[in-house]
């Protein structure tokens, strides 16, 4: 598993992917870490079979004690079926989720951990003094789905929007916008369901100053490739499947 | 402890048990036709008639038996459940232990580790506890199986002596012996699956 810092402040940004070990037939996905002075909130833990690489890779970086929360943008099992698992190793942790996934989530194991709803307009998880929004991105693709941002970092965690199938071993950041565009376009046509949840979600995101948009599949976008994204995402037609 | 064989020796051993009941329930029915039977038969079936009522006894303690061990079966199920996802954990756990063999913070997984560890032997021996006391409880219903044969045995002598009614009686009698029988089968199998369980690790 390999990591990349994303951001060094008061506060760090760890991203987690590309893992060589992985079995060829599950999907790559981004793990992110937020290391505040004395916690540590971990976004979209992944999928079951990747729980003892992430875990031995955060170790590098954090004691277990001081995982304090988990995050899942939505229910999906690339996301959060490591649950149970870490249900065991972080018997006092919070699980920051949607409310409405609340009784499908519980079916991966959730007897220690805290459940703690996010209800549909999203909300805040402080973590020390460092203070992340909880962004509704409902519909994108799921029904009941949330990204976070980060003011201090611009870092916007996007969840699916933004992903991209990727080879093993892609970069982590876009470098040629023109060319990943087509990594990209069947992911979102077919994934996500409703032009109009798109919509309202570029409205909203547009007004956030974002350095970093940080997917959970596939490459991070950084810089002008930020507003390069979302200008392509808002002319391209979703809910398609041919 | 193997977990797909204790999952499918729980599963068929709730199984038996649901064919145990039906057969229960049977000897019940029989043990009313019985006593109707012997209610008109009068005189000729007079040694006939608290035999039906202790046929139907056996039945309703069998029923109630089973009940109990149907609910015990339940929780079975649900402790191997528990045993199989935390021996998955402990195994997942000692994986990371390897893997983080050279992290900054490798040592803040013992406690972890030593908790799953705790947790995988107490689901163990609760799970082992519970199998063994389903046996005994299995053995209780071996009781009134082996009784029921008896009292068919009884029965055959009896319906000898009632006349036009023999054909009946020897029915009725037929039906508890086949219904002991066969009940009798369904717990040895029970058993026998939950010891193969109780001693595979």
């Amino acid at each position: 598993m390999k990591m990349t810092k994303i951001y060094e402040g008061s506060h760090q940004w760890l991203m987690f992917g590309r893992d060589e070990n992985k079995p060829n037939d599950i999907i790559d996905t981004n793990q992110y870490l937020v290391r505040t002075a004395s916690r540590c909130l971990l976004i979209d833990p992944g999928g079951v079979e990747l729980f003892a690489p992430m875990l031995a890779a955060v170790l590098h970086y954090a004691p277990v004690e001081e995982i304090t929360d988990l995050f899942a943008s939505h229910q999906d099992p690339d996301i959060i079926s490591s649950l149970g698992l870490w249900d065991q190793a972080l018997p006092n942790a919070k699980l920051h989720a949607s409310g409405l996934w609340e009784g499908f989530i519980r079916h991966f194991g959730c007897e220690s951990i805290e459940y703690v709803p996010i209800q549909d307009n999203g909300g805040v998880i402080t973590l020390d003094n460092t203070e992340l929004q909880v962004i509704p991105a409902h519909y994108l693709h799921s029904s009941a789905n949330f990204n976070i941002y980060d003011p201090k970092a611009k870092i916007l965690m996007s969840g699916d929007i933004g992903a991209a199938l990727e080879e093993p071993g892609a970069p982590i950041f876009v470098d040629k916008f023109e060319d990943h565009v087509d990594k990209m376009r069947f992911f979102h046509q077919r994934w996500m369901p409703s032009n109009k949840a798109k919509r309202a979600w570029i409205d909203r995101v547009r007004d956030l100053d974002i350095d970093i948009l940080a997917p959970q599949h596939g490459r991070m976008f950084k810089g002008d490739d930020v507003n390069r994204f979302l200008d392509w995402f808002d002319a391209l037609q979703v809910g398609i499947a041919e | 402890m193997q977990g797909k064989s204790q999952f499918v020796a729980v599963a068929s051993i709730a199984a038996e048990l649901s064919d145990v009941m039906d057969v229960a329930k049977e000897i019940s029915l029989a043990a009313a036709n019985a006593k109707a039977i012997a209610f008109r038969a009068g005189e000729k079936a007079k040694g006939f008639q608290p035999i039906t009522d202790f046929i139907n006894e056996l039945a309703k303690e069998t029923i109630g038996l089973v009940d109990a061990i149907n609910e015990q079966a339940i929780q079975l199920y649900q402790l191997a459940v528990n045993e199989y996802k935390m021996t998955a954990a402990s195994n997942t756990f000692d994986q990371v232990n390897r893997l983080a063999m050279n992290a900054a913070y490798a040592s803040s997984l013992d406690s972890p580790l030593e908790r799953v560890g705790q947790n995988k032997l107490e689901c163990r021996k609760q799970f082992q506890n519970h199998v063994e006391h389903l046996l005994e409880q299995l053995g209780d219903v071996m009781h009134p199986a082996r009784a029921a044969r008896v009292i068919a045995a009884n029965s055959r002598i009896e319906a000898s002596q009632a006349g036009e009614y023999l054909q009946s009686l020897q029915a009725v009698a037929e039906s508890v012996d086949n219904a002991a029988s066969v009940i009798h089968g369904n717990v040895q199998r029970c058993r026998s699956a939950l010891s193969i369980i109780s001693f595979s690790d």
